[in-house]
């Protein structure tokens, strides 16, 4: 496989009323042509800031403090300050918003959206080719034609996600940034929104795709590999597969295991949250930032930096997996067992969703 | 179709309106305690000469040629027919000058002054609120600041201030009426020169006041739109920033539209008080002299002309409101 793109040192952060708050901290990513790189996470984990940062539309209060993306070979600083070409935007790299929302003006018809990025990207195309093109698509992916004609209110919340990720992918961009476009959606407008993605990897409308959400079985369909962040940092990255069956980074352990995936064998699984709240990231507890809330918690966790173990496409950063290399964390182990925290309760079964498991009083002991 | 069919409705509303404000507008001055030929009577008595009986003839001729011995439905209906022939009657206090004249002489002094202030300040306004909102910073604070104060100050105060340091202690520009003394007005070059100076002082004290109020609304309307999520989409798909801009200006635009067309609805009787500091022989003035002389079919014209304006200017409002967005105009036709 050859690589698609290599975005090191990504450092972000937002800065509103003197206060600095460091969303993403020195996170290298990677991914191969034709691959679909899942990013999970918390809230406030610094995920869709990440998919702004790679989508090129970072701007205040967030500021890039540092990074470089390289793609296709072509490199190119991404720090406050250096010129980037308005060009790439929509061309090299894209963004799918969610866009069930207001993506698209509600004065506009979408086709005049459509030839304004193909006009934005090459002033001499008329107004009859760039609709041209628009409409190839869409009949290709099976939508009908008209929807041009419509403006957004006229469109239904998963059309206007498909026509929102049309409308993305028209100039054919290298890497398309999908922030949470599934997050608004019912399941079945997600499956087809997913199924298009697919189908538009496989035509080779786009090489490679970010796909950010916190959906973690949305993104265990979708993904090749998934990146798991937390409080700005990639905790684990991997396979898809081996990050939902073997884990092991104990955070992305502790998440896995705060959501119920409707498979058999999660019957008689334990469903937990995770103790304790993500930090604030304008002030970051030193060494690994998962320490305070991990159950497999050593000395070295409290002081340095975690090590990457494995290479740059699939790793985990932690000390635990240091001293088990390849080995899975024990899910049971991820977060400490406290008497006093309510979170920790066996389900009998199926029925019950992890936000009763977060709220209601359990009787565990 | 649709439209045109909803465009029809509308007109019929709007004659509907039309019709309660003619009545009103006809029965209101009635209310008025006094009656004008008492006025008329009482004035040329003062003189002395003439006996009860002469002045009774007087009085007579008077409310007959006004019609105003008839019962009040016929006076309507009179008045009505008159109107049906572009008459607007009689004045009592210039007898025996027309309606129609007094009007006509005022009207294009009110507009020579009000509509250039109202477009030229709802462009500059609209313009300096959405730059305001874009640029941020000391630019956005400063005009914040500046349109709010502009704004909010009574007209009339910011007209007596210029008026007396622009006209008054600097003596630049003249202080009162629209041409000089000894001058008729006449498509001339050398009268436009003169008029023109006269022309400045009223023009600016309502241009810095509309220009504030466009500009506050504008920028209130583009900070919100500025966070929208279409315009981080247009970012990221490589759109330039004045195509952005362009999106932002149009959704931003829709109250402004409003605005715009009202205060145009308003020119008749907008800046009566500006009229009256100035001396400008605008609708205000006449509109003003008539009250003070009970003069019934100069304000009864005028108050139509009003009327008729403001209708005019919402019915605009409301077929540019469809045209610009589309949210609208489905609400409007029926039809999602």
């Amino acid at each position: 496989m050859t690589r698609l793109l290599e975005a090191t040192h990504l450092t972000a952060a937002y800065q509103t009323g003197g206060v600095e708050v460091r969303a993403v901290d020195d996170v290298s990513v990677h991914i191969d042509e034709g691959e679909v790189l899942g990013v999970a996470g918390e809230s406030g984990c610094g995920k869709s800031t990440l998919g702004a940062i790679l989508s090129l539309t970072a701007r205040a209060p967030l500021y890039v403090e540092s990074g470089t993306l390289v793609i296709d070979g072509q490199s190119q600083d991404l720090a406050v300050g250096s010129r980037i070409p308005r060009t790439w935007r929509g061309s090299v790299v894209s963004l799918l918003p969610q866009g069930a929302m207001n993506s698209i003006s509600p004065t506009l018809r979408v086709r005049t959206l459509v030839y304004d990025v193909m006009r934005a990207h090459n002033a001499r195309i008329s107004k009859n080719e760039a609709l041209d093109r628009a409409r190839d698509r869409l009949k290709e992916l099976e939508l009908p034609v008209r929807v041009l004609d419509a403006y957004p209110h006229q469109l239904s919340g998963g059309m206007k996600q498909r026509v929102v990720t049309i409308i993305s992918t028209l100039l054919n961009p290298r890497l398309l940034i999908a922030d949470e476009p599934t997050s608004a959606l019912d399941v079945s407008s997600q499956k087809a929104l997913i199924d298009m993605l697919k189908q538009m990897l496989e035509q080779k409308i786009m090489s490679g795709v970010v796909f950010v959400t916190h959906d973690l079985p949305v993104l265990r369909t979708v993904s090749d590999r998934i990146a798991v962040m937390y409080a700005g940092k990639i905790a684990e990255i991997g396979p898809a597969e081996e990050i939902a069956t073997g884990p092991k980074h104990p955070y992305s352990a502790a998440l896995l295991n705060s959501v119920l995936v409707p498979e058999p064998a999660f019957r008689k699984k334990r469903v937990r949250g995770i103790p304790g709240s993500p930090p604030n990231l304008a002030n970051p507890p030193a060494g690994c930032r998962f320490h305070p809330r991990c159950g497999l918690v050593m000395p070295d966790c409290r002081t340095k930096e975690p090590p990457h173990v494995g290479d740059e496409l699939t790793f985990s950063a932690c000390f635990w997996s240091a001293q088990h290399p390849g080995e899975a964390v024990p899910a049971d182990k991820a977060v400490p067992r406290h008497i006093d925290d309510p979170t920790e309760l066996d389900l009998p079964a199926a029925g019950a969703t992890p936000a009763h498991a977060a709220t209601t009083e359990g009787a565990n002991a | 179709m649709q439209f045109a069919k909803y465009i029809g409705r509308k007109v019929l509303w709007y004659l509907a309106a039309l019709i309660v404000a003619l009545l009103l507008n006809f029965i209101l001055p009635r209310l008025v305690p006094g009656n004008p030929v008492d006025a008329i009577v009482s004035n040329m008595s003062r003189g002395g000469g003439a006996t009860g009986e002469q002045m009774k003839a007087v009085y007579n001729n008077y409310m007959q040629q006004f019609g105003l011995d008839k019962p009040m439905w016929e006076q309507f209906l009179i008045y009505l027919s008159n109107l049906a022939h572009g008459n607007l009657g009689t004045s009592f206090a210039q007898y025996p000058a027309s309606v129609n004249k007094l009007v006509g002489q005022a009207l294009p002094w009110s507009i020579a002054i009000q509509l250039p202030a109202i477009l030229v300040g709802w462009i500059v306004g609209n313009l300096l609120g959405a730059v305001a909102a874009f640029r941020g910073g000391w630019f956005d604070r400063g005009a914040f600041v500046g349109s709010l104060f502009a704004s909010s100050m009574p007209y009339y105060c910011l007209a007596i201030l210029l008026l007396y340091i622009v006209g008054v202690k600097l003596g630049v520009l003249p202080i009162s009426g629209a041409y000089s003394f000894g001058l008729s007005p006449e498509p001339t070059l050398a009268f436009f020169g003169d008029a023109i100076t006269y022309w400045w002082l009223p023009f600016w004290s309502l241009v810095i006041v509309f220009v504030g109020g466009q500009a506050v609304g504008m920028r209130s309307m583009s900070i919100y739109e500025l966070g929208a999520d279409y315009v981080n989409y247009g970012r990221g798909l490589g759109l330039r920033d004045n195509r952005i801009v362009r999106y932002i200006f149009r959704n931003a635009m829709l109250p402004q539209v409003t605005g715009l067309a009202l205060s145009i609805g308003g020119i008749v009787g907008g800046a009566l008080i500006t009229e009256l500091v100035f001396s400008y022989p605008g609708i205000g003035t006449t509109l003003f002299n008539a009250i003070s002389q009970n003069d019934y079919p100069v304000i009864q014209a005028i108050t139509l002309i009003i009327t008729v304006a403001v209708l005019a200017a919402n019915f605009l409002v409301e077929i540019a409101y469809g045209l610009i967005d589309p949210r609208i105009r489905a609400a409007q036709t029926g039809d999602r």
